[in-house]
């Protein structure tokens, strides 16, 4: 294994886990992360030894993501109750299954800039100058969206 | 908006953000205000509810689920043959990226292969017996037996490895202290179909690739190792 082949193993599961917090369900997550993995590695050539691996990985993710979801519609309005335990993963998986897929269909209303921030934030655990980074954006637009998208998950899952 | 930038100030307090001043200023405020206290705590509360839903995710690589073998094989297929129009100089032991990605695709396939839900947690749980446990303990590789070894090597950690090919069973094992335990596991012969026959043995191939440490064993090599039980 070389070097980014190493640092990717490691660092799959946290990618995985983000592809989570921006896909709408654990299938399209894994799907992500599969596809994020293989571009990683396709691209590896692009990544420079000595700058932050995993800021780069987290942003070749959001990009491919970016891309597989530019052109699909996504639901609005409120979430629905009842939506929730309904075709998330498949029957008898645990509990903690359900109130994932549950967060998953709140972020999944956000508007993707928010999304991500939040994603990165919120779930991945990232500092907001880390996670402007791997956005590309100025910390003030990251803390923003990241704002207006807490409040629209507190409204969502509070209701 | 006052109020938004608060609940920024609140949010990012919350987030660990604020230098150790700030972050007493915020606190002071918050509990001199009911109002904000509870703001802040319900910020506090998602905050650890998203943790506790998705924190697990991190914590369980081996569920990361296998892509549909069919499509995934033809994938590897077409990037094969994209490699041999480009005409590129095999190399040994050395993975293009291309491969790199199919040793990934190919540890997945092998977990499904082996059923996630099959295989408990225990340190031995992938410890082998019977049959091929016989076959990996004495036969050279190329020998004909139930069970075929096709090739033998010290893994990264110094232990003996070697692939075999059963009839329901196939992959890579390494010898520990207990046994052989199983490091990769696919199909064996009798559960093959016509998707498998592109694909599998390159993902086997791969997956030694990526844990072998040096050259394979030659035939006096693995009989040296033989006398010494592979340890």
């Amino acid at each position: 294994m070389d070097d980014v082949e190493r640092r990717l193993a490691s660092h799959l599961p946290r990618l995985r886990r983000f592809a989570h917090g921006l896909a709408r369900n654990t299938a399209d997550a894994d799907d992500l992360a599969q596809a994020s993995a293989e571009r990683i590695l396709k691209a590896r050539d692009t990544w420079q030894p000595g700058t932050n691996f995993e800021a780069w990985a987290y942003r070749v993710m959001r990009n491919l993501w970016i891309d597989m979801t530019r052109s699909r519609k996504r639901t609005d309005g409120p979430l629905a109750p009842e939506e929730l335990g309904h075709g998330v993963g498949v029957a008898g998986e645990a509990e903690s299954n359900v109130e994932l897929g549950y967060l998953m269909r709140a972020m999944d209303r956000l508007p993707d800039e928010q999304r991500e921030a939040c994603a990165l934030v919120l779930i991945e655990g990232l500092a907001y100058r880390e996670a402007a980074d791997v956005l590309e954006v100025p910390i003030g637009t990251l803390t923003s969206r990241l704002v207006r998208g807490r409040q629209a998950l507190m409204a969502m899952l509070e209701e | 908006m006052a109020e938004t930038i608060d609940e920024a100030r609140i949010i990012a307090w919350i987030d660990g953000e604020l230098d150790p001043e700030e972050a007493a200023e915020v606190a002071a405020r918050v509990a001199g205000d009911p109002a904000l206290t509870a703001l802040a705590e319900r910020h506090r509360q998602m905050r650890l509810r998203f943790a506790a839903a998705f924190g697990p995710i991190a914590e369980r690589p081996a569920e990361l689920r296998p892509p549909a073998p069919v499509i995934s094989l033809a994938a590897v297929r077409a990037e094969r043959e994209e490699k041999r129009k480009a005409a590129a100089p095999p190399k040994r032991w050395a993975w293009p990226g291309a491969i790199a990605a199919s040793l990934l695709l190919g540890l997945l396939v092998g977990q499904q292969a082996l059923g996630p839900r099959a295989v408990s947690d225990r340190p031995n749980a992938l410890a082998l017996d019977g049959t091929i446990a016989a076959a990996l303990d004495g036969q050279l590789s190329g020998d004909a037996g139930p069970v075929r070894v096709a090739l033998s090597f010290r893994d990264k950690q110094g232990d003996y490895c070697r692939s075999f090919a059963g009839r329901s069973l196939s992959g890579v094992a390494c010898r520990d202290k207990d046994g052989w335990t199983l490091r990769y596991g696919g199909q064996g012969a009798a559960a093959t179909g016509d998707y498998r026959m592109a694909g599998a043995d390159e993902a086997l191939a791969t997956a030694v690739g990526g844990m072998i440490a040096g050259e394979p064993l030659d035939r006096a090599g693995e009989a040296a190792a033989r006398r010494k039980n592979w340890r």
